[in-house]
C-alpha cells in the first residue's frame, strides 16, 4: 500500500452551485479510502503511550529497566528523549510532549514504547515503573483562578472583558439565570492515528489525520529540534474531526520513536485512549442578567462566564474570546458588561469543538431570552425579533456587522413552517423511548422551542489567516486537466468537492484532480472555524485567476473562450501558486473588549418540536427545523449535510452527551457510557437555506459548519421546557432532570 | 472436531491455522487464537475496509457478514469463524459495477468523513436482505447499530431506501 | 489480550469433558461480552472452549405447552421465533430492545444469561472493584454510579446485571438447564444470579465446570399478554436505566394473575415478588399498581447519582401495568 493518498479525480462534473458527487465517495463506499489507521509499512513497528492514571501528581521516579527487557521492544522513551523543546501548544506553549516532573491530567503522556506488536507494547508499558506522589486536583472552574497554581503564571488562561454603553443600567424587567454546559466530546469515529517514517536525510515523514498540517509541522519540528524542511507531513484519510484534531496527539511521539529506532512507527489510539488523546468542548458555568423594557426591548446584558480549559490551554483563549464577544447573541444591546474567564484545572484539557465558545454562550443567552419572554408574557419568537440584529447593527465589541444578518427572517422562516402532526399512529419509533417500548402515547406532552445563534467565521483578533493554493493546467492524453494542490485538510466536510467545483467554474476545465494535501505547499490554515470554503476556496479561486491570466498571455489577447486550450497549451504547463488572505481583523482592547475582531458572522435558527414522556423523562425530538444564511451555497447538498450534522451534534449535547468527570477523572471513556445520537435519534429536518451574499467573501460565501450547532441545543431544551414547565438550566438534560426524581 | 493449541506460558503466542472464505475466496491464515476477526481481516488479509472505531461492539464501523448475517467483527475471534463465509465491504460489487447499496450511498451522499461508511454499507445490505427496509422508520430502527458522528443519517436512510427499491 | 489455548467442541460431552480437565477454562459463545472482557484484561482464561458449534440451536415446543430454548440460539433468532412471539411477547420485546441488530446476531441465550456487569469500574483495571479483585474495594459506591443498582446491593458492590432478556426470563419462571461431567441439573432463573453480599465476584449458581445447555419456559397463558418496557438514555443501542417485564391477568376488575420483574436495578434480574403479592387479588387500578411498586421499591437504596432510579422504577412499573390493563399485551 502506498502511504501517499490517492489523487482524487471524478468523472462527475459540476461547477459551483451544483452538487456533484464527492470525488472520494466511491473509494469510501468500497472501503478503499485509506484512513490514517489503515496505513501499513512493511517493517513498521507500533508505538504506544503510557499515560498518567492521576489527574494531578508529582512524578517521583520513572524506571524503564523491566520494560526494556521485554522481547520485541525497540525503544522506551521519556521526556529525557525529547530532542527539542518539550513544550507545545496552539496558543500557549504550556504542554510537555512527555511529562517531566508533574502530570496535570488523567491521561497525560508520560512515556512511549516502540515494539514489534501492540500487545508487546502493552506488556512493556505494564513494566514501566512510575512512582507518583498524588496531589489534590483543582477541579472547580469558578474557583480555580484562586486555587493552587498549576502553571507558572497561575490558573487564569484568559479573561476577556466586554464593556459597552452604560455599566449601571436599570430596566423594567430583569431576568437572571445560572446555566451549565457539560463537557462534550467530538467523538469522531476514526480514533487518532499516524505513521512516522524516518527519512534518509535525517528528517521524518509523517502521515497523519489532522485538521491543520502546518501548525502540526511547526510544533513537531520544534519538539524534534529540527528545521521545518526535515519534518514533512502528508494528510491521510481523516475519520472526522470537529475540532478534536486541531491539537497534537501522537504527532511528536510517533516521530520520536521513528527517529530513535530508525523504523517506521505506527500509532493508533483505541476508543478509550481517544477520550484522553484529544481536547474536548469546554464545560461552562454562565451567570446571566438580562434587563429589558416592558415592551421587550433589551436594555442591557450582564454576564460572568467561566470556561474550564482543563490542564493545558489549547485554544482556550479563542474560546473565551468567542464566548465573550458573541455572548449576547444575535441581538442589539446597547449596554453590555461581560467578563469571560478561561481557567486551568486538572480536568481533561479542552479546546476546539464545532461552535467553540459560541455554543456555551448560546445555550445561556437563548435560555435567558425564553425566560425574558416568559417574564414579559411575550411570544419567545417575538421577543427575539424585537431585538434581532440586522446588517448595520453594532456588536458588543463595537464592530459594525457589515453584511447580511437576517436574524428576524431566519426566525420567521422556522416559525412559519407547518408543524408536524401529533402522532396518531402507534408506531413506537415515533414515540419518546422509540423502540424501547415505553409510552404508547400516554403521558406524552408536546413542546415547541426556538433558538437563534451567531458564530464568527474564520480566525479572529488580528490573526494572519490565509491559505495557499496551487493550480496547474496541462494536457494529458489529449485532454485538458487541472490539478489543484493545497495543505488544507479534508476531514469529511467536502472541501475536495468544493475545490473541484471552483476550478471547473473558474477555468472551464472539467477534469480536475485534487492532489494529496501535504506540507510541500504553503500553509492552508486550519480546518476549523467554518473557514475552509471561505479561505481555501478563496485561494483556489485566486490561483485559477492567476492561471487564467497566464493563459490569456499565451493566447496573445484572443478571448480565451474562443481558444482551443488543448492546442494552445500543447506541451506547456501553466502552474500558479497563490497565498490568499481574508480582510484583516483587529485585536480586542484588553480593558473594554472593543475592536473589529471578527471577519464574518454566520447565523442559524432552529425550531425544535419534541414529545416528552413526562412520566419516564424520555424525549423524542419529533422535528428539528433550521434556517440558515450561507451567503452562497456552492454545493447545496454539502450545505444540507453540514446543517444536519451540526444540528445532530447540538441534539447530542441537549439530551445525552457529556464526559463525566469526578475528581478530575473521566468516568465514561467509551461509547457504552458516552452516548452519541444514532440514526433513530435523528429527527426529520426541514431546512431553509438563505443565500445573502457577503460582498467581502469569495462568491459571497458564509461559513456553514458551525452555526447550526449553536442554535440546535437551546431550541431543543426550550421545547422540553415548554412541554414540562421545568427550568432545565443544564445540558445535557437527562431523564432524571425531567422526572425530577 | 477438537483442536488443541497449547499456550506457551502466556508470553509466546501459539498460533492456529484458520480457513475462511473471504469475499468468495478460500483463504488460509495462521493466527493466534486471540486475534479478532477484525484484526485478521485488516492486518493479515489486508482488507482494511472494515474499520476499528471502538473495538468494543459500540459503533458498528467493523460490521461484516458471516454466513450472510451482519455481525461486529471486533468482538469475535477469527479462529471461531473456521469454514465460514465472511463478506467485507470489499466483497460487495466492483469499481466498475458497484453494489446497488454502494451506488446509492454515493448518489444520496450518505457519508461525510466516511469512516463509518463501510459498516453502514454492509449493514444496509444485510438489513435489506432481512426485510427490514419497509419504511424509513424501520430502516432507522434496524440501522441504529451503526453510528455516524458526521450525522449523515438523512442521506444514509435515503440511500438504503433507494437501494431497497423504495421511494427515494 | 493475553494468550490462551483454544479448543472447539462439536458436542456437549466433549465440551464438558474439556472444561472438567481445564480449571482455568471458559466457554465462548457469541463472544460479544467475553472477547471484550478478555481484551480489557478483566477476564483472562488459560483456555477458551468454543461452543458455537454445539447442536444447541433449537427452539422447541414442549408437550406441556412450554418452550425449550437451546443455549446457542442467537438472540435475533429467538426474538423472531414464532412460538416466542406468540406465547411470550415480553421475551421477544426484551431481546429486540437489547443492543443492536449485529450484536443480537452474535449473542447467544447462554451467553446473555452469563453476561457480566457494564460497571465502568469493573472494566477499568486501575479502579478498585471487588468483583474483579475481591477485597479491593468499590469505587462505584462513592463515584460515578448513575447507572448502578438500587436493590439488593451491598457495601461491597452496587453493580447491575445488564441483560434485558433475563428480566423477561425472570418474570416467566424460566429454568436454566446446566450440564457437567457430573450430570445435569436445573436451576430456576431467579436463583441463577446471586446478589453481591460479601462475595460480589460470585455472580451465579453455575459451577466452574458446568455448561448452560438450555433455558426452559413453563407454559403460561398469562404470558401471552405481556410487555417489556425499557427506560434508557438513548432510543436504541443502550443499556437500561430501568426496565420492566410484566404480564397481567384481570377478571372482574381484580388482578387474578401477575408476573413482574425489573432490570437495571440489581445485580440480578429482579423478580418483583413483593409487588406481585400486593397486586394479586387487588383491584386492577392505578392506585394498586402504585402501591405494589412502592412495596417492591421500599428497600431500595440510592447512592449519590442514582437516587432517581427508585422513583423511575416505580413509574415504569405503574406505566407498564397500566398499559397492560388498557391496551393488553400485543406488541
Amino acid at each position: 500500500m502506498s502511504l501517499t493518498p490517492a489523487e482524487l479525480t471524478s468523472s462527475v462534473t459540476g461547477g459551483i452551485g451544483t452538487s456533484p458527487q464527492r470525488p472520494d465517495g466511491n473509494l469510501k463506499v468500497r472501503g478503499e479510502f485509506a484512513y490514517a489507521s489503515d496505513l501499513w509499512h512493511e517493517d513498521m513497528i507500533w508505538g504506544s503511550t503510557l499515560r498518567s492514571p492521576h489527574p494531578y501528581a508529582r512524578i517521583v521516579s520513572i524506571d524503564l529497566t523491566e520494560a526494556l527487557e521485554v522481547p520485541g521492544v525497540y525503544a522506551v522513551l521519556t521526556h529525557e528523549d525529547v530532542p527539542g523543546a518539550n513544550l507545545y501548544g496552539l496558543e500557549h506553549k504550556d504542554q510537555p510532549v512527555l511529562a517531566v516532573d508533574v502530570v496535570r491530567y488523567q491521561g497525560e503522556a508520560v512515556a512511549l514504547v516502540g515494539a514489534d506488536h501492540p500487545e508487546t507494547a502493552t506488556r512493556a508499558m505494564k513494566r514501566i515503573k512510575v512512582e507518583y506522589e498524588v496531589l489534590e486536583p483543582v477541579v472547580d472552574m469558578e474557583t480555580a483562578a484562586d486555587d493552587t497554581p498549576l502553571h507558572p503564571g497561575g490558573n487564569l488562561v484568559r479573561h476577556v472583558p466586554i464593556r459597552r454603553g452604560g455599566q449601571a443600567p436599570t430596566a423594567d424587567v430583569v431576568v437572571t439565570g445560572r446555566y451549565e454546559v457539560g463537557m462534550q466530546d467530538q467523538a469522531f469515529l476514526g480514533p487518532e492515528s499516524g505513521l512516522a517514517v524516518p527519512a534518509e536525510d535525517g528528517g521524518v515523514d509523517l502521515y497523519i489525520a489532522t485538521q491543520w498540517l502546518h501548525v502540526d509541522q511547526g510544533q513537531v519540528a520544534s519538539a524534534l529540534g529540527m528545521p521545518l524542511d526535515k519534518v514533512r507531513l502528508t494528510l491521510s484519510g481523516v475519520g472526522g474531526a470537529f475540532g478534536g484534531r486541531e491539537d497534537l496527539s501522537m504527532q511528536v511521539h510517533a516521530c520520536m520513536l521513528a527517529l530513535h529506532t530508525r523504523k517506521p512507527v505506527k500509532m493508533v489510539y483505541n476508543r478509550e485512549e481517544s477520550f484522553y488523546g484529544h481536547v474536548h468542548r469546554h464545560p461552562a458555568v454562565l451567570h446571566y442578567e438580562h434587563g429589558a423594557t416592558n415592551d421587550g426591548k433589551l436594555v442591557y446584558v450582564k454576564a460572568r462566564i467561566f470556561l474550564d480549559g482543563g490542564a493545558y490551554a489549547s485554544s482556550t483563549g479563542a474560546v473565551v474570546a468567542n464566548a465573550a464577544t458573541l455572548g449576547v447573541g444575535p441581538y442589539e444591546v446597547d449596554n453590555v458588561t461581560i467578563d469571560c474567564y478561561g481557567v486551568y484545572t486538572n480536568n481533561p484539557p479542552c479546546g476546539a469543538m464545532r461552535g467553540f465558545g459560541a455554543v456555551q454562550a448560546g445555550f445561556a443567552y437563548e435560555s435567558q431570552m425564553d425566560k425574558l419572554a416568559d417574564a414579559l408574557g411575550m411570544d419567545p419568537v417575538d421577543v427575539r425579533i424585537a431585538n434581532a440584529m440586522t446588517e448595520g447593527s453594532v456588536m458588543p465589541t463595537g464592530q459594525v456587522v457589515d453584511s447580511a444578518a437576517p436574524v428576524a427572517q431566519l426566525l420567521k422562516l422556522v416559525k412559519d413552517k407547518p408543524l408536524p402532526p401529533v402522532s396518531t399512529t402507534l408506531d413506537l419509533r415515533s414515540m419518546p423511548g422509540g423502540v424501547s417500548n415505553t409510552t404508547h402515547g400516554e403521558g406524552v406532552v408536546r413542546g415547541i422551542g426556538y433558538a437563534v445563534g451567531i458564530k464568527n467565521v474564520c480566525f479572529s483578533e488580528g490573526y494572519d489567516d490565509y491559505s495557499t493554493a496551487r493550480v496547474r493546467v496541462q494536457v494529458i492524453n489529449g485532454e485538458l486537466v487541472a490539478l489543484a494542490h493545497t495543505a488544507a485538510c479534508e476531514v469529511g466536510q467536502g472541501l475536495v468537492t468544493i475545490m473541484q467545483q471552483i476550478v471547473r467554474t473558474e477555468l472551464g476545465v472539467q477534469r480536475v484532480t485534487i492532489l494529496p494535501m501535504d506540507t510541500s505547499i504553503g500553509n492552508g490554515g486550519s480546518t476549523s472555524a467554518s473557514r475552509q470554503t471561505y479561505v481555501t476556496g478563496g485561494a483556489v479561486k485566486a490561483a485559477c485567476a492567476a492561471v487564467r491570466d497566464k493563459l490569456a498571455k499565451l493566447a496573445g489577447g484572443r478571448d480565451l473562450s474562443e481558444v482551443d486550450l488543448v492546442e494552445l497549451l500543447g506541451d506547456d504547463v501553466v502552474d500558479e501558486t497563490v497565498e490568499w488572505r481574508h480582510r484583516a481583523t483587529e485585536p480586542l482592547d484588553p480593558e473594554t473588549g472593543q475592536g473589529n475582531a471578527h471577519v464574518q458572522y454566520g447565523f442559524a435558527a432552529h425550531r425544535a418540536v419534541v414529545d416528552v414522556d413526562v412520566e419516564l423523562g424520555l424525549v423524542k425530538v419529533v422535528e428539528l427545523d433550521c434556517a440558515q444564511d450561507v451567503g452562497n451555497a456552492l454545493n447545496p447538498q454539502a450545505v444540507l449535510g453540514q446543517i444536519q450534522g451540526g444540528s445532530a451534534q447540538g441534539l447530542g449535547l441537549a439530551v445525552m452527551e457529556e464526559i463525566q468527570t469526578s475528581g478530575g477523572k473521566v468516568r465514561n471513556p467509551s461509547f457504552t457510557d458516552y452516548l452519541i445520537p444514532t440514526v433513530l435519534d435523528m429527527p426529520p429536518m426541514s431546512i431553509d437555506v438563505l443565500e445573502l451574499a457577503d460582498p467581502n467573501a469569495p462568491y459571497g460565501v458564509r461559513g456553514v459548519g458551525e452555526p447550526p450547532t449553536i442554535s440546535s441545543t437551546p431550541a431543543i431544551v426550550a421545547a422540553i421546557r415548554a412541554a414540562t414547565g421545568l427550568a432545565l438550566t443544564r445540558v445535557p438534560v437527562r431523564p432524571e432532570h425531567i422526572t425530577g426524581t | 472436531m477438537i483442536e488443541v493449541v497449547p499456550s506457551e506460558g502466556g508470553v509466546v503466542p501459539a498460533a492456529v491455522e484458520v480457513g475462511l472464505v473471504v469475499n468468495g475466496e478460500a483463504r488460509r491464515l495462521v493466527v493466534e487464537p486471540r486475534v479478532t476477526l477484525l484484526d485478521a481481516l485488516r492486518e493479515r488479509l489486508g482488507l482494511t475496509g472494515a474499520k476499528k472505531g471502538c473495538d468494543h461492539g459500540e459503533c458498528g464501523a467493523c460490521t461484516v457478514l458471516v454466513d450472510d448475517r451482519r455481525i461486529y467483527s471486533c468482538t469475535t475471534l477469527a479462529v471461531m469463524q473456521e469454514g465460514r463465509r465472511v463478506t467485507t465491504v470489499e466483497g460487495l460489487g466492483t469499481p466498475e459495477s458497484p453494489h446497488p447499496v454502494q451506488a446509492a450511498f454515493v448518489e444520496h451522499d450518505g457519508m461525510q468523513c466516511g469512516m463509518c461508511t463501510p459498516g453502514q454499507v454492509v449493514s444496509a445490505v444485510a438489513l435489506i436482505a432481512e426485510g427490514h427496509a419497509g419504511s424509513e422508520d424501520e430502516i432507522r430502527e434496524w440501522m441504529s447499530g451503526n453510528l455516524c458522528r458526521c450525522a449523515a443519517y438523512p442521506g444514509i436512510v435515503a440511500a438504503v431506501r433507494a437501494a431497497a427499491g423504495g421511494a427515494s | 489480550m493475553r494468550t490462551f489455548a483454544y479448543l472447539s467442541a462439536d458436542d456437549v460431552a466433549t465440551a464438558v469433558q474439556a472444561i472438567s480437565t481445564e480449571p482455568g477454562a471458559k466457554f465462548l459463545g457469541g463472544g460479544t461480552n467475553l472477547v471484550d472482557l478478555m481484551r480489557e484484561g478483566v477476564e483472562h482464561p488459560d483456555t477458551v472452549i468454543d461452543i458455537t458449534r454445539l447442536p444447541l440451536t433449537g427452539v422447541e415446543e414442549l408437550p406441556d405447552g412450554g418452550v425449550r430454548i437451546g443455549a446457542l440460539v442467537r438472540n435475533s433468532d429467538l426474538a423472531g421465533d414464532r412460538l416466542i412471539r406468540g406465547r411470550y411477547p415480553m421475551l421477544s420485546q426484551a431481546l429486540l430492545t437489547g443492543a443492536s441488530a449485529q450484536l443480537r446476531n452474535m449473542a447467544t441465550v447462554g451467553g446473555n444469561v452469563l453476561q457480566r456487569t457494564r460497571c465502568a469500574y469493573f472494566y477499568d483495571g486501575t479502579a478498585a472493584c471487588n468483583k474483579r479483585e475481591p477485597g479491593a474495594g468499590c469505587d462505584a459506591i462513592g463515584g460515578f454510579n448513575r447507572n448502578h443498582a438500587i436493590l439488593g446491593t451491598s457495601e461491597d458492590c452496587i453493580a447491575t446485571h445488564p441483560s434485558d432478556m433475563c428480566v423477561a426470563l425472570a418474570a416467566l419462571d424460566a429454568v436454566v438447564e446446566v450440564e457437567s461431567v457430573r450430570g445435569k441439573r436445573r436451576i430456576p432463573l431467579v436463583d441463577f444470579h446471586l446478589l453481591p453480599g460479601g462475595t460480589p465476584q460470585v455472580e451465579t449458581a453455575l459451577e466452574a465446570d458446568e455448561l448452560i445447555t438450555a433455558v426452559e419456559l413453563p407454559p403460561s397463558p398469562l404470558a401471552a399478554t405481556s410487555r417489556y418496557r425499557k427506560v434508557r438514555d438513548r432510543a436504541s443501542y443502550a443499556f437500561a436505566l430501568v426496565s420492566v417485564a410484566a404480564a397481567l391477568e384481570v377478571a372482574d376488575g381484580t388482578v387474578t394473575g401477575v408476573r413482574l420483574a425489573l432490570g437495571g436495578v440489581a445485580a440480578k434480574p429482579w423478580r418483583a415478588y413483593e409487588a406481585e403479592r400486593v397486586l394479586l387479588g387487588a383491584p386492577a387500578t392505578e392506585e394498586s399498581f402504585r402501591l405494589a411498586a412502592e412495596a417492591e421499591l421500599a428497600p431500595a437504596v440510592g447512592r449519590s447519582q442514582n437516587e432517581f432510579k427508585i422513583e423511575l422504577a416505580k413509574r415504569a412499573v405503574v406505566a407498564t401495568l397500566r398499559q397492560l390493563l388498557t391496551e393488553g399485551g400485543a406488541a
